[in-house]
């Protein structure tokens, strides 16, 4: 026998025997045994979606998941719920809590997954890396997207006599683009990220600097690096701030919006250019959702990328539980958060057709099936490629996000932020007092 | 029948029955004492465990990473509140919401249960429907007066529309959130006060009000010399409740403006949850929270020196 003769006998052997016991595996991989309750936790967010996934989950594999959400400053009352060792098996965090929450020693990572090899291959590098700390893939894909990208309201742009070639490429063309628009009649030309969430105004204020081309703190030894010079990104990006704020272009009321307010108030087509969630698009360009609706951009990638990683993660905690119970939170984590008993991955292709929530995996971002949703949610067919090329452009903020005490900072931030606005507060002052803060939790933490 | 001697005889045992039963009575005060022994033993075991445990936590330092570690700290973290300015701009923030509060919600409850007191068709569905927004929750009650006071949904921007006027009024800022948000907690108070008062007034004789009018006294005199000496007692009691509710009110403003814009509506109890835990420092958040607790103790003892003191319940 010849040796090619003999490796494709022996490739093809190995295929029949592999495929029958593989999907014969995978059905009865993911049935729960222990008999207790699996309790998953998450925010508000499109719930009956995920009533229906982990009903399905219920029936087809005899689980006893308990699915409910949690109300109110999420990543706060997690890690009280954490600590306390609570009915918490599963739950959605963004990569900043995870990796403090990690740190805290409450969620086992999930390396723990018997099929973590063949998950991992299909991740898409740039949320690989978000997502791991200490060399540890924390949790599963929920979703990957884009938070600050500048949508833009093609309506009033062009009214005011603007077009895709005046598109701004950058933040300080676009302050100056905000100006112009106010003297052409538009009362409102922006809607800044100021709202009133844990991930408003604290987070319109990361991604600025980083997309103007500097880091808050060294994404190695968290050190703050944040300048005071004039020239600076922060202090470019507080200067324009301070200016838009004193111009009364801005209600001061966004401060408080929640996130569905937010999304509300630049979908009634009053303001030209807002930072958003790139899936947000589908919202924006919704009839009968959106006053703007066929007529809602994004900018394309200019000088700089726009806006900065939002995504999040399914993790498991590690509470006191039987190991019977453990084995089946690895169980349904994989079925959820990853391939089903089908061998699809069914949650996560579901979230992209649902709500145009992207995933971190290759085999869902590759898909022709994503592409045809996302054509379908752009007003433009042009804007699908500026879509994609946003998405991958995105940076993420390793230097404040990948340690245990990002969310201590990004308290910090959004009241400090709101104040220097609201009581018209010193450039070099507020630079200075954030970096001090950041070397006050690096000494807190032993960092 | 009556004269019957088998039915006349036991009388004796009983007298000495009903003696034996005097001499044993309790008092008001040993009787008051005892049914309320139960909420005695149920207060100390709810509320006595929780507070003995914060102020031994207000004397350590608490650390939850890396294990549960909690050293003695003394007054330490006492001290440290009293050097944070956010604690002072809290107690100030708390101080004007408080008296806003307390005034709208007197007021209002007053105004209620004056109207409540006339005779009205509907009397009882309308009764009703007033003291339904003492039945909503405190986060419902925040997502409502969110929506009104905010400008794209907002009450104010909806009436200019009415009147044609393409603006908006923004209510949600720094300089007027406290207003709103003590004319949303005094929406949910006032009706509990209102049906207390409205109680109160049901006690007057209507002679003193016939009597009033043969002496031809105005509506003002009315209310001054016959309406309100009966209910002062019960308006003491609410200012007095309505201030304690109010300085320790979280919930509502967590969800109508989250403390801002920026620290703008940060009281104090805000302030204590951002502490305690945002920043997971449990020890200084209790000493913050004791803080609280004197003031709240300190503010009712001033309106009983000032004002209770000189009222006696009817």
């Amino acid at each position: 026998m010849k040796r090619r003769e003999f490796g494709l006998m022996t490739s093809a052997l190995a295929l029949a025997t592999a495929l029958p016991f593989r999907s014969a595996a995978a059905a009865e991989d993911f049935k729960a045994s222990s008999g207790q309750p699996i309790y998953f936790r998450g925010w508000q967010f499109a719930t009956d979606v995920v009533q229906s996934n982990v009903k399905r989950y219920n029936d087809t594999q005899a689980g006893k998941v308990d699915y409910a959400t949690v109300t109110g400053d999420y990543p706060a009352i997690m890690e009280q719920n954490l600590m306390a060792g609570s009915e918490l098996d599963v739950l959605y965090a963004n990569p900043s809590s995870a990796v403090r929450y990690y740190g805290g020693g409450w969620v086992m990572p999930a390396e723990e997954l018997p099929n973590i090899e063949e998950i991992k291959a299909d991740f898409l590098p740039q949320f690989l890396d978000a997502w791991s700390y200490d060399g540890k893939l924390l949790g599963l894909s929920y979703f990957a997207s884009c938070r600050g990208c500048i949508h833009t309201n093609l309506l009033a742009y062009e009214k005011a006599g603007f077009s895709d070639k005046d598109f701004p490429k950058n933040w300080d063309e676009l302050y100056e683009q905000v100006y112009a628009l106010h003297d052409k009649g538009i009362e409102t030309p922006i809607l800044p990220h100021w709202f009133g969430e844990y991930f408003g105004i604290s987070w319109g204020f990361v991604f600025e600097v980083l997309n103007r081309g500097n880091q808050i703190a060294d994404p190695r030894t968290h050190k703050p690096l944040l300048t005071t010079e004039a020239s600076g990104a922060a202090y470019k990006t507080l200067a324009a701030w301070k200016k838009l704020w004193n111009s009364k272009l801005v209600p001061e009321e966004v401060m408080t919006y929640s996130e569905a307010a937010y999304i509300d108030a630049y979908a009634s087509g009053r303001y030209v250019f807002s930072p958003q969630q790139i899936y947000d698009l589908q919202v924006f360009n919704k009839v009968g959702r959106s006053q703007i609706a066929g007529h809602s951009t994004i900018l394309p990638v200019g000088d700089h990328p726009w806006g900065i990683i939002d995504s999040a993660l399914y993790l498991m905690t590690k509470r006191d539980r039987p190991d019977a119970v453990t084995q089946d939170v690895k169980k349904f984590t994989s079925w959820y958060g990853y391939k089903d008993d089908t061998g699809k991955v069914a949650i996560a292709e579901r979230w992209v057709q649902e709500n145009m929530l992207f995933s971190a995996y290759k085999s869902v971002m590759d898909d022709e099936k994503t592409a045809e949703r996302v054509r379908k949610a752009v007003a433009r067919p042009d804007d699908y490629k500026t879509v994609l090329d946003v998405y991958k452009a995105t940076p993420f903020p390793a230097g404040i996000w990948k340690v245990v005490w990002s969310e201590e900072f990004n308290a910090y931030l959004k009241d400090t932020l709101a104040n220097f606005l609201t009581q018209d507060g010193d450039i070099v002052a507020t630079i200075t007092a954030m970096n001090d803060k950041i070397t006050e939790l690096n000494e807190k933490y032993g960092i | 029948m009556a004269s019957e001697p088998g039915l006349v005889r036991p009388a004796a045992p009983l007298d000495r029955q009903a003696r034996t039963r005097r001499t044993r009575e309790l008092s008001d005060g040993h009787f008051a004492l005892l049914i309320g022994l139960p909420v005695i033993a149920f207060l100390i075991a709810v509320v006595g465990y929780p507070l003995i445990y914060s102020i031994w936590m207000s004397l350590h330092k608490i650390v939850f990473f890396g294990g549960y570690r909690a050293t003695f700290a003394g007054l330490d973290n006492y001290a440290s509140v009293l050097h944070d300015e956010q604690f002072w701009w809290s107690t100030w923030v708390t101080i004007r919401f408080t008296i806003e509060s307390v005034l709208l919600t007197m007021v209002l409850g007053l105004l209620i249960a004056l109207l409540l007191n006339r005779r009205l068709m509907l009397g009882g569905l309308i009764r009703t429907l007033i003291f339904l927004p003492w039945c909503v929750s405190l986060y419902g009650a925040g997502l409502m007066f969110a929506y009104l006071a905010r400008s794209q949904t907002g009450l104010g921007t909806a009436i200019l529309g009415l009147l044609g006027i393409d603006a908006t009024t923004d209510f949600l800022s720094g300089s007027s959130i406290i207003e709103v948000l003590a004319i949303g907690n005094a929406w949910t108070m006032a009706p509990l006060v209102a049906m207390f008062i409205l109680a109160n007034l049901k006690t007057i004789p209507t002679r003193l009000y016939d009597l009033a009018a043969i002496d031809r006294l105005s509506a003002f005199e009315t209310f001054r010399y016959v309406t309100l000496p009966p209910i002062r007692f019960s308006l003491f009691v609410f200012t007095s409740i309505t201030t304690v509710l109010s300085m320790k009110l979280f919930d509502f403003i967590f969800v109508l403006s989250g403390g801002g814009p920026g620290t703008a509506s940060a009281t104090l109890t805000y302030q204590v949850y951002k502490r305690s835990f945002k920043e997971l420092n449990l020890g200084l958040g209790s000493a913050m929270s004791f803080y609280l607790l004197f003031l709240i103790i300190g503010s009712t003892l001033l309106l009983f020196l000032l004002w209770g003191r000189k009222e006696k319940p009817l």
